[in-house]
């Protein structure tokens, strides 16, 4: 018994965590359980995913294609339009791709101020898609995404290891 | 030659995009395809979206069955634990309670004597809407996003609902209906962003446009109608509502009945108007549907030798001749100048039978009007 809990979780369990932590985040909003529930304050955590998934699987069509499922279950769940958490999440994938081809020796500071980075991103395409296309309020999905970014390093283990193979990639270009 | 070779392989490797790059930028065109269909109104989208709320809407309520279940468990021990303390305040509150209904009664009937002096119609709840026959629904869905603030009901068009209804709970308003799936309907709630309606004090009937703000209590907007019409000019606008005043529905535009309680206006620090929602002051779970169809379009060939001339349309002219307390002039009305269009000469009203109809209310008083006058008279030509 003692060994099962100082036993350190294979990587796999830990994706698999970060998974299931990523669907509860778009699902969980959606139940009437109130306000602390809601987004914000809740984290968005689809975009630690995105991050996350875009250093460590780094040819694989299994994270856009998970992202964009999740995005289109979000935009159902919160009464669409469709698209837009696609969007949002899909941006954060390729932000994460180019922040992992630019970091060639990356430490925990460097890998939050990508997220950070990544997460302001998403907000100024929100911002355009309000000008341009929809009438949506950006203030609270930048509250949300705040508080996605400052939970950053508490979660990072669940989505990227010490030595992601993207980054060594990176480092080696 | 062979290492040559082998370089020149890696170069090219390296410039290679990945397929998860190429796919997630498919994906992201796509998803910018169904952005753009939304907005240009496609019907498919909406379609998906309402057959979509179907299955969350039978999926969310097996889900928060347990989370309600223990809600209500944890909340009659919580109850239990300071039951004595609990029936001391009741009490407490009860003698007070009694004091004010005493109060209340001896008002009500002071008022009820006034109303019948001046012949007043009753201060109805949702005047317009099929009170009788609305829908009790449960809401299984709370879209709890960052952009957009609607709830799901588990009553769709197969229960009667249509696009347009009104929802509202035991406290006041709570929205509109937005979409309807055969089992479920959405809900646009009054803390939108996309959400205006026009509403007014209850006791000032200074009217005012409630703007959802997403995440914060909606923001009151009191400058609109009144602008056009310089008739109003007895309106002294914002000025005249009250911090902790009752905001209902006003009715115009005709997508929500008159007479709805919204909330409480309260007043920010700086100057701005919020209202406190009735609606939200516990957590929202049972709503009723009003049906509510509004007011319909005026027919394209209008009688011409009754209501009134075509340009007055505005209701706001009619409502704020009828709703405010008259000018000294009104007891003697003087007769407009010409240069006045159609839309500014007053309504005629029918005789009042009795004098003190005619006498201005005290300034201290709430003006009597929010009702609407009863029939329209003939216009005098």
């Amino acid at each position: 018994m003692t060994s099962f809990f100082s036993a350190a979780p294979s990587r796999r369990t830990l994706r698999l965590w970060g998974l299931v932590l990523a669907v509860a985040s778009v699902i969980l909003p959606a139940l009437p359980l109130g306000p602390l529930f809601a987004q914000p304050p809740m984290p968005l955590a689809v975009l630690w995913a995105a991050y996350g998934w875009a250093a460590e699987d780094e040819s694989g069509w299994r994270a856009p294609v998970a992202l964009a499922l999740l995005g289109l279950l979000h935009d159902q769940l919160a009464g669409g339009p469709y698209g837009l958490f696609v969007l949002i999440y899909l941006s954060a994938y390729l932000i994460g791709r180019v922040a992992a081809v630019l970091m060639s020796a990356p430490n925990l500071l460097s890998l939050w101020g990508g997220f950070i980075a990544t997460a302001l991103l998403t907000v100024v395409i929100v911002t355009i898609v309000e000008r341009v296309l929809l009438p949506i309020a950006v203030g609270p999905y930048a509250e949300a995404a705040a508080i996605t970014a400052l939970l950053f390093p508490f979660v990072r283990p669940l989505y990227m290891s010490g030595a992601p193979s993207a980054w060594s990639q990176g480092a080696r270009r | 030659m062979a290492r040559r070779r082998s370089v020149v392989r890696r170069a090219g490797a390296g410039r290679r995009i990945p397929a998860g790059v190429v796919l997630g930028i498919v994906l992201v065109i796509g998803a910018l395809a169904l952005i753009i269909a939304r907005v240009s109104n496609s019907g498919g989208s909406d379609a998906a979206l309402q057959t979509g709320d179907d299955a969350a809407a039978v999926a969310g309520r097996v889900a928060t069955g347990p989370a309600r279940a223990s809600e209500s468990f944890f909340q009659r021990i919580g109850r239990m634990w300071n039951a004595s303390d609990r029936i001391d305040q009741l009490e407490r509150e009860n003698r007070e309670l009694q004091a004010w209904r005493d109060l209340a009664e001896r008002l009500a009937e002071r008022n009820a004597r006034y109303e019948a002096l001046l012949r007043m119609p009753p201060d109805a709840f949702g005047e317009g809407a099929d009170v009788e026959h609305s829908i009790a629904a449960q809401l299984v869905l709370d879209s709890g996003g960052p952009f957009t603030r609607t709830l799901v009901a588990n009553a769709g068009a197969d229960h009667g609902v249509r696009v347009g209804f009104i929802a509202v709970n035991e406290n006041g308003l709570v929205g509109r209906v937005v979409s309807v799936g055969h089992r479920s309907s959405r809900i646009l709630m009054l803390d939108d962003y996309n959400s205006r309606i026009p509403v007014m004090g209850e006791a000032s009937r200074v009217r005012a446009v409630l703007a959802g703000q997403a995440t914060r209590p909606p923001e009151l907007i009191t400058h609109p109608y009144q602008i056009q019409s310089p008739r109003l000019d007895f309106i002294v606008g914002a000025q005249n509502l009250r911090e902790g005043e009752r905001v209902i529905t006003s009715g115009d535009g005709g997508l929500f009945p008159r007479g709805i309680p919204v909330g409480v206006a309260r007043r920010q620090g700086d100057g701005s108007w919020r209202v406190a929602l009735s609606a939200a002051q516990r957590p929202i779970d049972f709503v009723r549907i009003l049906p509510y169809m509004g007011v319909e379009r005026p027919e394209g060939d209008p009688v011409e030798s009754e209501g009134p001339p075509a340009s007055s349309s505005s209701s706001v002219a009619a409502i704020g001749r009828e709703t405010m307390a008259p000018p000294p002039r009104a007891a003697a009305p003087t007769p407009p100048p010409s240069t006045q269009t159609a839309a500014q000469t007053p309504r005629p009203r029918p005789a009042p039978p009795q004098t003190p109809a005619a006498t201005p209310p005290s300034p201290a008083e709430p003006a009597p009007a929010a009702q609407t006058a009863p029939a329209p008279a003939e216009p005098q030509e």
